[in-house]
């Protein structure tokens, strides 16, 4: 940490982080988006996005509302094709193969890239059919296999110690911030390459979004993560790069500690300042 | 202060005042109906006192014997009109109904009195009643008994003693036996001899089969020709045994006098019970009650359906009822999940959405008419030729029976699942088809193992409905396969157990047919209301173990709050 905090509100001194300068230039990347425009009906909400994520880093989308940071997330799973009239051309690459290619499977795809939602979703199920259900879908039969997987993710997610008495109880009756580690887990028991988390502890207390954090943290050695967030103190936490949208266009993106600190564009810093948004 | 009238409507009181009314006499029309038919037709099986009395009518006096079944009072000008000697004065009289039984020596069983012109009344301990098989009840005094044509005990006086006493115990333990030796012929006649016969039908299509197939291999023939000619050896030696209990069961015959005072003699056999209604006491009243409720709920129909139980047709309607039910869930789960899941929501989704609704308002008798020259005819036919040639040219499928019944009822109900299924599966959260589809699960595994088990208690509620409305159908019914009388009942022992072509006997139509239809009207209106209550609880039964299994999902479902 070089440079003295710029910015008011972020207690930069207190990130936890690796003390190692982040190059984007040396990272190798996990998804690249080529001139990426989605439009609802006539509504364009991306106006030709292009963005490197890097491998096993994370990086935090941050905007104002309706800014199309989660409608961004969520095409790098796919997910906005459930939406009626999306239209979306561009290229997201991942390996090297666009992901909006017609031969792609798009089940495969959302194996690879998983995502956990702002609301904890558990499944109406018991906890550990709740992180079985990924592997059963894939076809997983065998019980130690299963057995095996469900407690590595549950211990990956922090969560293993609170329900290892409790996996065949129904995951409903656990609090909103264990629900949402067990959808963490549910999500990484089928190992994805890219986890996308769209704004995953703004419905927690505050106590569950540290964990979260937390969790984020020890995640991003195994994971490529993205994650939306409101929150900036959080992003400027949890992520080792930053991405700055507003109104549809990717203003600016780079390391976080740069970005927060002494950004490039006036939009950016009159947002992290807390002049609108 | 006193408030205005403006200001006592603007405070919403009036407003409250109605809705509470209009709830209000929405109970009581409910809670009277039901006790209506809950008091006429219970009140049928309390064993009433049998009164005796001189009735003199136009200076003719003759004894009558019988149970009051109803009270009504008339104009004494209207019966002044018809002839009757009404003293002067009087405005109205008491007019009775009176069960006085032994058809088969009156003609007839039920009869008005006057209760003015009944004179010298009294309930002799000593009278007794009989439900007999046929010719309906029987009241008298008891005089003799009879084996084998001789006397073996006898009894002359009208006042209760202990040798009346002896007689009477000695009665009952014949009725006891002759009953046995029933329940024997009855296990022969429809059990073993019903299973001969149902088999040698099967042989005689299998035979007729290979004729049609041109099977020239006679050894199969032989083998019908061998296994027919055991199972008639069988028969005769059933016949043998049933000759024997026939002839047990026909030993005793009893003697009683009736209330002109002639003697009559009726056989044993014939006697369901006999009881002296005038000298129980409560608790054996009690006691006759339930054991006749009892009786009316399990056992056969006698004597055109006004006596006896009505089980075939509370089994019929459960049968027909769950059949349609397992028709019905699968088939309007899949059309509901199409249209909201799969079809693309516009124009046509919303034409058919309308099309399903209104098929719900669709009357009836015209899917019975729909069922019966579709399902029955067509279908029916078309299964006839291709599967069961060798009956023809009588009917297997194509003529009306329990599944086109249930098929028939599904189609009318289909709209009820269809609509409840739709409403479920809108309420299912985003997030969790989301949550499955991130995972890789395709949109097929997702509405198999998430939505549709969420979906589950709405799907129940419209299977509830489905129930409701199925239950209560009638008209339908009488085109596609419900009859008055069934011989047997559609499950049984005989393979493949459920018989699927048979006829069934059904509660609504049970009503229909015993109040409208019966011969004798006074002795069925009670059945009515009895039957009328039972087909109710039937239905209440029906849909409190689906909302018992609905409750039972919804709580392990318990939808998540987003």
């Amino acid at each position: 940490m070089t440079s003295e905090a710029k910015t008011h509100a972020i207690d930069i001194s207190s990130m936890q982080r690796d003390n190692r300068i982040l190059n984007l230039e040396e990272e190798t990347l996990a998804l690249e988006v080529k001139d990426l425009k989605l439009s609802y009906g006539d509504n364009e909400a991306l106006h030709g996005i292009d963005m490197l994520i890097p491998k096993n880093r994370v990086t935090a989308f941050i905007g104002p509302s309706g800014c199309g940071k989660s409608t961004l997330l969520r095409c790098f799973n796919r997910m906005n094709d459930l939406v009626d009239d999306c239209h979306i051309t561009g290229k997201i690459l991942l390996d090297e193969e666009n992901i909006y290619d017609r031969s792609v499977d798009i089940a495969e795809l959302r194996r690879r890239v998983g995502m956990v939602f702002q609301k904890p979703n558990p499944f109406p199920k018991s906890i550990y059919e709740n992180v079985a259900y990924g592997l059963r879908i894939q076809g997983v039969t065998k019980k130690r296999v299963i057995d095996e997987t469900v407690e590595w993710a549950l211990k990956s997610a922090a969560l293993w110690d609170e329900v290892k008495d409790r996996l065949h109880e129904s995951a409903l009756g656990m609090s909103g911030g264990q629900q949402q580690r067990l959808v963490i887990a549910r999500t990484i028991a089928v190992k994805p390459e890219v986890l996308l988390l769209d704004e995953p502890a703004s419905a927690l207390d505050p106590i569950s979004t540290l964990k979260i954090e937390e969790l984020i943290h020890e995640l991003k050695k195994d994971f490529t993560i993205v994650i939306v967030t409101h929150n900036m103190q959080q992003a400027a936490r949890v992520s080792d790069y930053t991405a700055f949208m507003y109104m549809g266009d990717l203003i600016e993106f780079g390391v976080t500690d740069t970005l927060f600190t002494n950004p490039e564009k006036k939009q950016t810093e009159d947002y992290i300042t807390g002049r609108y948004g | 202060m006193r408030q205005s009238f403006t200001e006592w409507t603007k405070s919403g009181a009036p407003w409250v005042w109605l809705n509470a009314g209009a709830v209000a006499i929405c109970l009581i029309m409910v809670v009277g109906l039901l006790s209506l038919i809950a008091v006429r037709g219970l009140g049928h099986f309390w064993p009433a006192d049998i009164v005796q009395g001189n009735y003199n009518e136009n200076n003719n006096t003759i004894r009558l014997t019988g149970e009051r079944v109803q009270v009504v009072s008339v104009p004494a000008d209207q019966l002044r009109d018809s002839g009757v000697k009404v003293p002067e004065g009087v405005e109205e009289m008491q007019r009775t109904l009176l069960k006085i039984g032994n058809r088969d020596h009156g003609g007839t069983d039920f009869i008005w009195v006057l209760d003015a012109f009944m004179k010298g009344e009294q309930k002799p301990e000593m009278l007794f009643a009989a439900e007999r098989r046929e010719w309906g009840n029987f009241y008298g005094y008891l005089r003799g008994i009879k084996e084998d044509g001789k006397i073996v005990s006898s009894y002359d006086g009208y006042e209760k003693s202990a040798e009346y006493m002896e007689v009477w115990n000695d009665f009952q333990a014949r009725i006891d036996r002759a009953t046995l030796i029933r329940d024997q012929i009855e296990d022969i006649e429809k059990g073993r001899i019903g299973s001969i016969n149902y088999e040698l039908e099967r042989l005689r299509l299998k035979e007729r089969s290979l004729q049609l197939k041109e099977v020239t291999d006679q050894s199969r023939y032989q083998e019908i020709d061998n296994r027919r000619a055991e199972l008639d050896a069988d028969y005769e030696s059933l016949q043998g045994e049933l000759l024997a209990l026939y002839t047990a069961a026909n030993r005793d015959s009893i003697t009683a006098e009736i209330s002109n005072g002639k003697i009559v003699e009726f056989k044993m056999a014939s006697v369901v019970r006999a009881f002296l209604p005038n000298d129980m006491g409560i608790g054996g009243k009690i006691l006759h009650y339930f054991q006749k409720v009892w009786e009316f709920m399990s056992t056969d129909p006698r004597e055109a359906n006004t006596e006896g139980g009505i089980f075939p047709a509370i089994f019929g309607t459960v049968m027909m009822v769950i059949i349609m039910s397992v028709i019905v869930t699968p088939f309007g789960v899949v059309a509901a999940v199409y249209l909201r899941e799969y079809a693309k929501q516009g124009f046509v989704t919303r034409v058919i959405r309308i099309a399903v609704n209104n098929l719900a308002g669709v009357p009836s008798i015209v899917y019975g008419v729909f069922g019966l020259g579709f399902f029955v005819y067509f279908l029916g036919g078309h299964i006839d030729d291709a599967f069961f040639p060798e009956a023809k040219p009588a009917p297997t499928f194509g003529t009306p029976g329990l599944m086109w019944a249930s098929i028939t009822l599904a189609l009318l109900t289909v709209p009820v699942v269809i609509v409840a299924t739709e409403e479920g599966l809108t309420r299912i959260p985003r997030a969790v088809r989301e949550g499955s589809l991130a995972l890789g699960a395709t949109k097929f595994e997702t509405l198999i193992k998430i939505v549709i088990p969420m979906a589950s208690p709405a799907i129940m509620t419209g299977v509830i409905l489905a129930i409701a409305r199925a239950a209560g159908e009638v008209a339908p019914l009488m085109l596609v396969g419900v009859v008055k009388l069934a011989p047997s009942l559609p499950l049984d022992f005989n393979y493949p157990f459920l018989h699927l072509d048979q006829k069934f006997m059904h509660l609504g139509f049970h009503i229909y047919d015993v109040g409208f239809q019966s011969p004798n009207v006074e002795a069925a209106r009670p059945l009515v209301y009895a039957t009328a209550f039972l087909l109710v609880a039937v239905i209440a039964l029906l849909n409190l173990s689906a909302i018992q299994i609905r409750n039972h999902l919804r709580e392990k479902f318990k939808a998540l709050e987003m």
